[in-house]
């Protein structure tokens, strides 16, 4: 892999070049929270935020995506998506890059998704490394490094960035900034490996995911589930803002004289009541328990059946944005038996 | 085909969602040429007050006898019977008393005046008569209002969400009142369908819209009230739009 | 062991977007029991109608604009080709918009989903059909698919049972089979209540004293209401089937077919795509299967 040195104080001339790629997204702030935005200056970027309220799939698969539109006689015609504009995603942390690699397996496989694959085309990413706080468990998911799914990603060594150069375009935005971008030296390297481990050691939180799929099959039907069904509001806010919660629903909406409409699908989550009933009303999944249980089952085991690694990456928005605070962490370690913790 | 009749009624209550149809500005027009109104009080002086309806919308609770005789005639006369907003969905600001002696009541607040008044218990329209479609809201969201038409005209009911404010919240990314400034917020008991406008403002939801389908009303309480707020207080905020939470003080 | 799970690829006249419903005309209404129709269709696009093929127990997505989209098992078989028949249940918003439409009407369609009956593996083995009440609609597929290729199978057995004869799938049709020697054909009501069934009147399992299993040469597919898996899969395990010949058809509420929305999951396994046909091994070591 390519990979290059920026000088700090040239991070701004860096950005404005890269307008003529794209429109610039990072994160900005909002009431204390931060929000993947359309920048309108560069200023607005802030590079140092803990997480966003929603994670970057909302650029992939919007929370409600219009597929096609339908007109009598002409049927289904789907949403043009070429005319889709190009963004610059900057600041991608590596756990929400992770995300996007596992929705990628997800979006495509016997069918491609041409709605997430067109996107995902339309849209670069830039990551940028970061400091844990205290509901991040990224390192115990394997997703707090990555290696691909970004066209550069920038790691902070203080008064300068060690980039580096995932994919042919973020080459051509290296090269399109002239000489700004300059020869690693073998001090960043050394800053590299001391921040890194650095970073390791930083976490607060620990998840032990080994053998975790055996025991959710050991502990299926364990009281905890119904302990935290109890708690659950079944608000949906951890599915929103999961990097890797995908379901989606679909309907048609009819246009008033009803001979035309579209057919959207809207995002939705596994802890709804609705969400495993059938026509005729009958629900597999009708108490609060079962969906609970069946939320960590998917991610932490299912996934490991159909995709070989848990779809969790430990970004710890579901722990920051549940009203009741329901932790993962905690369930996991009270799954494990583990003394003193209390979910 | 002849057009579907349609008939707009408002038992008591403040009229706001019969408002809302009319200012349904880009549409009305088009909503005319589809379905014929034949009764809308509030919006013609010349109304069929008798003829068979298709689809009757109705505003407001049931206040009164004379509410009551009214939702009934309605009833009669209409194939679909449509509650339009909170109080007629669930009762309403008005059935914030309902629990309590009435003859009380009337006697605390007219006096002597206050026997003669036809004044009964607030209730909501399924509470009286068999109810086809519940839009709830306070007022109603003027989409809902257009998707049911829509729907109702190809002969299917609206889809509308079930889930809580939390989701829609959390779909366009704004703050969490709740977790973030420790507000009381009803978001994750009240039923979507506002896209979180008063959360969006700023604003913690009031639990306006009534109770989301599967909302677990005593792990919420349980919330508020580690965050320091009495049971009796979140008991009341709830109450106040719909006392069908089911909340045990 | 037998490997259900996308034993194919993804069809050649499939379209980029997986999404895309193909417009469909209904060519007959067969109103065979009260909510039970069967609907016959043809794609409007005359190559794609004579291309499109299918696995038996496979299933359609099936589009009535602006009521939206619902899974439907395919109940013809693909060794006759052309047309496509769904035996519908009147149940939601989409089927009773479908039902609501008159002969002729244009509705979407897209498929063929799911894993279907793997009968290449079947093949040379017997066939043991059971079907309890609805569960007729998707086996119907398979059981023409062995009669029109009848030498890849060797005995070839339906058992189908339901409360009572106005309740019957398929009644007429069925009831033609009786007798034919190439075939058993064993038909049961709970109770009858006109007494004009002259078939059997007994429960579903009863139907096991008429017939000759062998279980190391037999798959059994089975599809029916819970009742039925209970007793019939009870039935065949004393007879000694091994939990990998036993096959069933699940019903789950599929949004895209197609293992994106995850509204079919059952465990961990998505019944569009590793499913709807799934092993009885599979189902009990699958959470909330049945």
């Amino acid at each position: 892999m390519k990979v290059l040195r920026l000088p700090k104080e040239r991070l701004d001339l860096f950005a404005s070049v890269l307008q003529q790629f794209g429109e610039v997204h990072a994160p900005v702030e909002q009431n204390g929270k931060y929000a993947f935005r359309a920048l309108s200056r560069w200023s607005d970027a802030r590079l140092d935020y803990p997480r966003t309220i929603l994670p970057p799939k909302k650029y992939f698969v919007p929370p409600k995506d219009t597929l096609f539109q339908y007109k009598e006689g002409l049927g289904y015609v789907p949403a043009d998506l070429a005319a889709d504009r190009r963004i610059i995603l900057f600041g991608l942390h590596s756990c929400d890059i992770y995300g996007l690699n596992i929705l990628d397996q997800v979006f495509s496989g016997k069918y491609d998704d041409p709605y997430y694959q067109a996107r995902r085309k339309n849209v670069a990413i830039i990551g940028v490394d970061c400091i844990p706080d205290e509901h991040c468990f990224c390192h115990s998911m394997r997703a707090d490094f990555v290696d691909k799914g970004f066209d550069l990603f920038f790691q902070d060594l203080g008064d300068r960035y060690l980039v580096m150069v995932g994919t042919a375009l973020g080459d051509d935005m290296v090269l399109a900034t002239g000489s700004l971008f300059e020869p690693v030296t073998p001090e960043d390297l050394a800053e590299y490996k001391q921040r890194s481990s650095a970073k390791r050691k930083a976490f607060k939180l620990h998840v032990e995911i080994r053998d975790l799929p055996e025991i959710f099959e050991l502990e299926y039907d364990s009281s905890l589930w119904k302990q935290v069904g109890d708690r659950c509001l079944s608000c949906g806010a951890c599915s929103m803002v999961c990097p890797t919660c995908y379901c989606f629903d679909v309907a048609d909406d009819v246009d008033l004289g009803a001979r035309s409409g579209s057919r959207s699908r809207t995002w939705d989550s596994c802890l709804f009541s609705t969400h495993a009933m059938v026509a005729g009303g009958e629900n597999f999944r009708e108490g609060r328990a079962s969906r609970v249980k069946f939320r960590y089952y998917h991610k932490q085991r299912g996934f490991v059946a159909e995709y070989g690694r848990p779809s969790c990456v430990g970004c710890g928005r579901c722990i920051s944005a549940c009203p009741v605070n329901i932790d993962i962490s905690q369930v996991i370690s009270q799954l494990r038996g583990i003394e003193n913790a209390t979910a | 085909m002849a057009k579907p009749t349609l008939g707009v009624f408002g038992l008591t209550g403040c009229a706001g969602d019969q408002l809302v149809i009319l200012n349904c500005e880009d549409e009305l027009l088009e909503l005319t040429e589809l379905v014929d109104i034949k009764d809308f009080l509030m919006a013609s002086s010349g109304n069929d007050t008798s003829c068979q309806l298709d689809v009757a919308l109705v505003d407001g609770a049931v206040l009164s006898q004379r509410d009551e005789d009214m939702l009934k005639r309605i009833r009669e006369r209409s194939r679909l019977l449509v509650a339009l907003g909170t109080c007629a969905v669930w009762g309403g600001v008005a059935s914030l008393d309902r629990n309590q002696d009435r003859t009380r009541l009337l006697e605390d607040v007219y006096g002597e005046m206050g026997k003669k008044y036809d004044s009964l218990p607030a209730r909501a329209l399924h509470e009286v008569v068999n109810v086809d479609l519940s839009i709830t809201g306070c007022p109603i969201e003027k989409d809902q209002l257009i998707s049911a038409v829509a729907s109702l005209l190809q002969g299917d009911p609206p889809l509308y969400p079930k889930y809580p404010v939390c989701t829609e919240c959390r779909m366009r990314e704004y703050n969490c009142l709740l977790i973030e400034r420790g507000e009381i917020c009803c978001g994750p008991l009240t039923v979507a369908g506002c896209q979180a406008r008063c959360p969006g403002l700023n604003v913690p939801c009031v639990g306006c819209r009534g109770p989301a389908d599967d909302a677990n009303v005593e792990s919420a309480m349980n919330m508020f009230g580690e965050k320091g707020i009495p049971r009796e207080e979140i008991a009341a905020k709830l109450r106040t739009f719909a006392p069908a939470w089911g909340v045990n003080v | 062991m037998l490997q259900l799970s996308e034993t194919q690829a993804a069809p050649v006249f499939m379209t980029a977007n997986p999404y895309q419903p193909h417009m469909a005309r209904i060519v007959r209404i067969y109103r065979m029991v009260e909510d039970n129709y069967v609907f016959t269709l043809r794609f409007l696009d005359d190559q794609l109608a004579s291309a499109f093929s299918y696995r038996p127990g496979q299933f359609m997505m099936l589009s009535v604009p602006g009521a939206g989209e619902a899974p439907i098992s395919i109940s013809s078989s693909p060794s006759r080709p052309g047309i496509l028949e769904l035996c519908v249940r009147r149940v939601g918003r989409v089927t009773n918009a479908l039902y609501r439409l008159p002969n002729n009407s244009v509705v979407g369609l897209r498929g063929p989903y799911g894993n279907g009956f793997p009968v290449e593996t079947m093949t040379g083995n017997d066939l043991l059909i059971v079907a309890g009440g609805l569960g007729m609609a998707p086996l119907r597929s398979l059981m023409w698919y062995a009669l029109d290729n009848r030498d890849d199978f060797r005995n070839v057995t339906l058992m189908y049972g339901v409360k009572s004869p106005a309740q019957m799938l398929f009644r007429e049709e069925l009831a033609s089979l009786v007798g034919r020697d190439d075939m058993q054909c064993l038909l049961t009501v709970d109770s009858d209540p006109t007494g004009t069934w002259k078939h059997h009147i007994a429960l579903l399992p009863k139907l096991f004293d008429y017939a000759t299993i062998t279980p190391a040469t037999t798959y059994a597919a089975v599809c029916g209401p819970p009742v039925v898996y209970k007793f019939v899969l009870q039935r065949l395990l004393e007879l000694g089937f091994s939990k990998d010949r036993i096959l069933m058809s699940l019903e789950r509420r599929m949004k895209c077919g197609v293992g994106k929305c995850n509204h079919c999951s059952v465990g961990y396994k998505l019944t569009c795509l590793h499913g709807p046909i799934f092993t009885y091994w599979d189902a009990i070591n699958l959470p909330e299967m049945i």
